[in-house]
């Protein structure tokens, strides 16, 4: 069992405290929603259970284990963050085989995860050629290149087109029905009532509420008026 | 070891680190000629090794290069990745350290090559007596090889300590343009031949100027001292920062 474990994390940055006091867990089997509005410690806490960000207090485990100890940590956990990039002028094929030559799978799996995204047909262009949508297409090929059993992606659906989001929902239910842990940071309330079975919800650095998505209402709508709820600034 | 067959994968798949290497062999086949065309007398002696000496050139492009190594990944974000692979992050810097290293030795190699090969055409083309064997021809070639090498591994550590690009090779400029040149006039030549640029004269001019400078081991230690003092803070600082 590969899941997500936050305990008591708490990371200031300078006079600001981006995260505090943060637990929660992400189990295997399911796709846990990572909601909170701008500002709410969403990208910290990712990062910091990526081995990224040195935590002022507390720990993040993936399996038990910090990021940092795991062996072969790409083949483990995939992970698609909104500020990691690409070379502008590496082609997209070599994007990936540069990742595949850091963990160390063979070159055809470059080819599959092209495939599985979508981007076969664009392989060889370079980045800088490539629209907003198509740069999400490849941050989410690199992110399963190493057929990881967690996987951790920050606004996954960023510039997918309507056809791309509905792809994307299905995918992530598909990774979720292999057993794999899979945690999804978005604002798209919606998308997340489709495709979650927990979600996360914090606001101001901390945590507003952690469990099944049916405890709040289970639409799109009921989720939207408890994620206000949860995170209106107290009167 | 996985860092460094990732490094090589990572140089070989983009253009503009070789670009700035291919103008290291360039500005010295420029320069030579220079010399040659404003009037040098090639029958002097001391003008073939003056001719050889300007291999030192194009290690302001290895340490440019070496730069690129770390800040490049900052610039463009995907330093993330390279440390979700890897981290262990003072492995990631000692394998760019290595790979880096091996490219400006390399690229010195042929900027040797390319100042042996147009002086010797420059002093045919003109009538004069090129002395292949003469000692200083072979130490200022070793001596380039060892210069764009030591400021590639400098330019490593530097562009991890500063990870802006334009912070990091503005100050490398303006350390060879301005702030040696000054510093040493401050501090008087018996410390000024310790300072990086003085040292790398050292090594590629060693058969000219030998009075007030370090002898030619001397500066290239005095460069791989340099080199690791940065490499070292550039570990220290790299692992304990964030990366947002």
């Amino acid at each position: 069992m590969a899941e997500i474990e936050v305990r008591g994390l708490t990371k200031t940055f300078g006079a600001v405290t981006a995260v505090r006091d943060m637990s929660f867990t992400a189990p295997a089997g399911q796709v846990t929603g990572f909601l909170g509005p701008n500002g709410s410690g969403k990208t910290t806490t990712l990062r910091a259970t990526l081995g990224l960000i040195r935590p002022t207090a507390g720990e993040t485990l993936i399996g038990g284990v910090p990021y940092r100890h795991l062996a072969q940590p790409r083949r483990r956990v995939g992970a698609l963050l909104e500020a990691s990039g690409f070379h502008p002028g590496r082609r997209a094929r070599n994007h990936l085989a540069v990742l595949a030559a850091s963990c160390g799978v063979p070159g055809r799996r470059v080819d599959e995860v092209l495939d599985l995204v979508n981007l076969a047909s664009a392989a060889d262009r370079r980045v800088r050629e490539f629209s907003l949508g198509m740069r999400q297409r490849l941050g989410l090929a690199a992110a399963l290149l190493g057929d990881p059993q967690v996987l951790l992606l920050d606004e996954p659906a960023n510039g997918l087109d309507p056809a791309g989001i509905t792809w994307l929902r299905g995918l992530l239910r598909g990774l979720a029905g292999e057993g794999r842990t899979v945690v999804v940071a978005s604002h798209v309330l919606g998308e997340v009532a489709q495709t979650a079975d927990r979600v996360v919800i914090v606001n101001a650095g901390e945590l507003r509420f952690s469990g099944p998505l049916h405890e709040l209402g289970g639409s799109g709508r009921a989720l939207e008026s408890a994620f206000l709820r949860l995170t209106a600034v107290p009167s | 070891m996985p860092q460094i067959r990732t490094e090589f994968r990572k140089l070989a798949t983009i253009r503009s680190p070789w670009l700035l290497l291919a103008a290291g062999p360039v500005i010295v086949v420029a320069g030579i000629t220079g010399l040659v065309l404003s009037g040098t007398n090639v029958h002097d002696p001391a003008a073939q090794n003056r001719a050889m000496a300007h291999v030192g050139l194009a290690a302001v492009f290895t340490l440019i290069f070496g730069i690129l190594a770390v800040a490049g990944e900052y610039r463009h974000s995907t330093i993330t990745d390279t440390f979700l692979s890897f981290p262990g992050r003072g492995r990631v810097i000692a394998a760019k350290l290595a790979v880096y290293g091996l490219a400006g030795a390399a690229a010195g190699l042929v900027s040797s090559a390319a100042a042996l090969a147009v002086t010797a055409s420059w002093w045919a083309a003109k009538d004069a007596v090129f002395h292949l064997s003469a000692a200083g021809t072979w130490q200022t070639f070793a001596g380039g090889v060892a210069a764009n090498c030591a400021f590639a591994l400098i330019g490593v550590g530097l562009g991890a300590l500063i990870r802006n690009i334009a912070g990091a090779v503005a100050l490398a400029l303006a350390w060879i343009a301005l702030i040696e040149g000054i510093a040493g006039q401050l501090i008087g030549p018996g410390l000024a031949r310790w300072l990086p640029f003085y040292a790398s004269e050292a090594l590629d001019r060693a058969a000219i100027i030998t009075t007030r400078l370090l002898p030619q081991w001397g500066g290239g230690l005095v460069l791989l001292g340099y080199a690791a003092v940065f490499a070292a803070a550039a570990v220290l600082v790299t692992l304990r920062r964030d990366v947002t």
